[in-house]
């Protein structure tokens, strides 16, 4: 394998890199998560493989527990370009101890951030900062089946988060018949009821995560927990299904990291490398995702538009001649 | 020779513009009207939630009595009932009972609503061609289009919960409803007509005393396709938050719960059987009759 890596080496510095490595790299199959930062980075990843290294990438669609089950399992996508470490922490850490599973680059490097929100112009006019201020004001969020109860948008279902959501809810005493916890059904239905909520001026409370082009597109208010984030009782309860008593407690900034399998990591060359080393902060994320929202671009678009304008990011993240391997493709 | 490879599409810049143009309008119109909308469908859902109650509050032995008791009426058959009451035990008895309640609720409402909106659509194409050239692809456009297309500009207007799950579901259940109505009375003999017509009857008696009744096996064909549709339909709306038995089997999809997904699964197919067997026993009970009276 060594040998293979230097004689690799040397042809690229003869000159011959793209065929080289084009041979070297083959297919790679990602996994194109269906929300949309790990789209665009996806994407990113896309041209600047195919373009500066050579490697022919086909992107599957994706969701975090199918696409780590099927890595875990059968090892197929080779890559996952942004897993919630969170969701999958323990299946995750034994797919690591075996070797079947490497953990690449930390792709956000600020983390993802999860909790209650509220849009900010109802923060503001109601002094609605907390949880708590929130809790003690049913009437401001519409949308429950019984008008009289307030709606709190939980994890649309399968998601991880709708487990500590419905704990959480219960915790913090939100099923004191006031309040009715809404299952959006899915993402597009929770997206959804926040974007009908914000474009009618109505108050929304519920679950979401940031860096989302949601997000960056209306104002909204993170609620503040007043906890701090306890671990012990989090794995002992708060994350389990059906906890009977719940404790409050607090989201800890959630891991962002790329997986890969080992077979991939094996065969992967310089490429993993560039799989390592690669990184945004939610400002660029965020920057990104607004961008693509106003302007309804595909996850594809969103890339081309990242590459074009975010060179001093990217730049970094390969060398000089992949940067303008893949400059001269956009 | 490139422009021979590669079809002339619109610029990717204009593409861009011409959709941000039509969402930017939609968005105008739900701001401007969307809660007029929402609460001329008030009376709707608030029957809804009330059969759903009815449903799931009353005692169960209550309900599970009507339920088979209705199903014995339709179709008179004791090997029917035995078998609805077994499924509905056994659904039961799996801890589906509140979900399938839930899931009938919905199923219910909506055929009622594909009924009294699809027989007046489907007598009025079977009466003018127009009307049936116009009305046909409208059809054809509600059966194919992906259902996941409709159901967000009706998430932007509703919210999420039963009225945008019943719309989407009316919208994919309703054409098989007003396609047989419409076959189901062209379907009906000239002679028969003319017969009604030396009678001196008018058009309405017409209608109601010959046509109608001549067409009602086909329109029973209707109503049977149309809940069929409805049940397939229950998962989809789910995903706009439509509770019942779609919410689980969409949960199992995305966790892999395979016996969760199989059981919630086999739980809207007994349903459908159910529902299938009774109606069609009892269209083909109606048929009996009128020959019994042509006899």
């Amino acid at each position: 394998m060594k040998k293979l890596f230097v004689s690799v080496a040397a042809t690229a510095l003869v000159g011959m890199a793209s065929s080289a490595m084009a041979e070297e790299c083959g297919t790679i199959t990602m996994a194109e998560m269906n929300w949309a930062s790990a789209g665009a980075i996806a994407h990113i990843d896309k041209i600047i493989l195919e373009n500066g290294y050579g490697c022919n990438v086909e992107l599957v669609t994706g969701d975090t527990m199918p696409t780590f089950t099927s890595m875990n399992e059968k090892g197929e996508p080779d890559m996952a370009p942004e897993l919630w470490i969170n969701a999958v922490r323990e299946p995750l850490d034994k797919a690591v101890a075996e070797g079947s599973l490497i953990i690449g680059g930390e792709i956000l490097n600020e983390g993802g951030v999860e909790g209650f929100w509220v849009p900010t112009a109802l923060a503001e006019e109601h002094n609605i900062y907390t949880v708590k201020d929130a809790l003690a004001r049913p009437e401001l969020f519409p949308g429950a089946e019984d008008d009289s109860k307030g709606a709190f948008f939980t994890c649309p279902t399968g998601w991880n988060c709708r487990i500590t959501t419905g704990n959480l809810y219960r915790a913090f005493g939100f099923d004191n018949g006031k309040f009715e916890l809404v299952d959006p059904g899915s993402a597009a239905g929770l997206d959804g009821s926040l974007a009908k909520a914000n474009e009618r001026g109505d108050g929304w409370l519920g679950y979401y995560w940031a860096p989302t082009a949601i997000l960056g597109k209306y104002d909204m208010t993170l609620l503040d927990f007043e906890t701090p984030h306890d671990k012990t009782e989090w794995d002992k309860c708060t994350v389990v299904e059906d906890c009977p008593d719940p404790k409050p407690n607090s989201w800890v900034k959630s891991e962002v990291f790329t997986v890969v399998t080992d077979d991939f990591a094996k065969k992967a060359g310089p490429t993993m490398d560039y799989i390592k080393g690669r990184t945004w902060d939610n400002r660029t994320a965020g920057k990104v995702l607004a961008w693509m929202t106003e302007n309804q671009a595909t996850n594809e678009d969103g890339a081309y538009y990242f590459l074009e304008n975010f060179e001093d990011v990217w730049g970094k993240w390969v060398s000089p001649e992949v940067a303008e391997k893949v400059k001269g493709a956009l | 020779m490139e422009w021979l490879q590669e079809f002339p599409a619109m610029s990717r810049g204009n593409l861009r513009e011409m959709r941000q143009t039509i969402d930017g309008g939609f968005k105008e119109f739900t701001r401007a009207y969307g809660d007029a909308i929402e609460s001329a469908f008030d009376p709707i859902k608030d029957f809804l939630i009330f059969l759903e109650h009815l449903l799931i509050n009353s005692p169960w032995p209550i309900i599970l009595a009507v339920l088979v008791g209705i199903v014995y009426l339709m179709s008179r058959n004791a090997k029917i009932t035995i078998g609805s009451l077994v499924a509905l035990c056994v659904i039961g008895y799996l801890g589906m009972w509140e979900d399938t309640m839930r899931t009938i609720a919905m199923v219910t409402v909506c055929t009622l609503m594909a009924i009294v909106l699809g027989i007046p659509l489907g007598i009025l194409m079977a009466r003018s061609d127009r009307v049936q050239s116009f009305v046909n692809p409208i059809l054809d456009l509600m059966q194919t289009m992906p259902s996941f297309v409709y159901l967000i500009p009706v998430v932007m207007i509703f919210g999420l919960g039963k009225v945008p799950g019943m719309i989407a579901v009316v919208i994919y259940a309703i054409p098989p409803m007003i396609r047989l109505t419409n076959l189901g009375i062209r379907l009906v003999d000239q002679d028969v007509l003319e017969a009604a017509d030396a009678f001196g009857s008018n058009s309405w008696q017409k209608l109601t005393n010959v046509q109608l009744p001549l067409a009602l096996p086909t329109i029973m064909a209707g109503v049977n396709q149309t809940i069929m549709m409805a049940l397939a339909m229950v998962v989809v709306a789910a995903l706009i938050g439509v509770k019942g038995l779609g919410q689980p089997v969409l949960n199992a999809i995305a966790n892999q719960y395979l016996t969760m997904g199989v059981m919630n699964g086999l739980a809207i197919v007994a349903i459908a059987i159910i529902f299938d067997r009774a109606t069609q026993a009892y269209g083909k009970r109606l048929q009996k009759h009128s020959e019994v009276i042509h006899g």
